[in-house]
């Protein structure tokens, strides 16, 4: 696996961790009818945060993880050039970002059909940071898929 | 020169084991992509950009025809 197929697999998981808890949360701010303007804003806050901070300390994690894994198979440091993305990962990184901006386009309509719908501004919002947590996992999982497939 | 589909084949394995059995690590190496890149033009899952081609055939000391030809599926056209 190389180190951008590896990062790719950090950003799936952070991204899927993410979502379990963004969606927990608008759920039970919902069932306790704490569905407020000050908990959403909060709310969007500590997910774009969470995503950051997880995500950083996934790939470097991972990255010593698996520096050590190669030392103790090999006997030899990772040569530098595991290293590289190389123009594959960039080709695939860039098909992976505009399925990405497909789905977090949609994601932009259904948010606005909510407000044609008579929604209050709040459940637009929701629906514009989970449409962008989704669009961040799908990217991924194309990324992956493509990874295995072939570009 | 018909417009369908084609795929580009490569002889990178063969050549590997002509220049003493050369890894695939030690490939990567020398033309400055992954591995995994390495693997994957061998399998024909990508087809690399004519940069990273004359570099793989630089590194196995031949001429890019030697190392790469394209065939065309409708015509089954080869050059």
């Amino acid at each position: 696996m190389s180190m951008q197929q590896r990062n790719t697999v950090v950003s799936l998981v952070s991204f899927l961790l993410v979502l379990g808890y963004f969606c927990l949360k608008v759920f039970q701010m919902v069932q306790t009818t704490t569905f407020t303007a000050l908990n959403v804003f909060q709310l969007w806050g500590v997910v774009i945060a969470a995503a950051i901070a997880i995500t950083i300390v996934g790939t470097i994690g991972a990255t010593i993880l698996s520096a050590i894994v190669y030392a103790v198979r090999t006997r030899e440091e990772p040569p530098d050039h595991e290293y590289v993305e190389d123009e594959r990962d960039k080709m695939i990184a860039l098909k992976g970002t505009r399925v990405a901006y497909i789905v977090s386009s949609l994601g932009v309509v259904i948010a606005m059909l909510a407000f044609v719908l008579d929604q209050p501004p709040l459940v637009m919002f929701t629906l514009l940071i989970g449409s962008g947590l989704v669009a961040q996992i799908v990217g991924d999982v194309y990324r992956l898929f493509r990874y295995r497939r072939g570009v | 020169m018909g417009k369908g589909k084609g795929q580009i084949h490569n002889h990178i394995r063969t050549l590997r084991f002509h220049r003493g059995e050369m890894t695939q690590t030690d490939l990567a190496g020398q033309v400055g992509v992954t591995r995994q890149t390495i693997i994957a033009i061998e399998q024909g899952k990508y087809s690399p950009s004519l940069e990273v081609a004359f570099r793989i055939a630089l590194a196995l000391g031949v001429s890019l025809e030697e190392v790469f030809w394209y065939e065309s599926e409708d015509e089954g056209e080869k050059s």
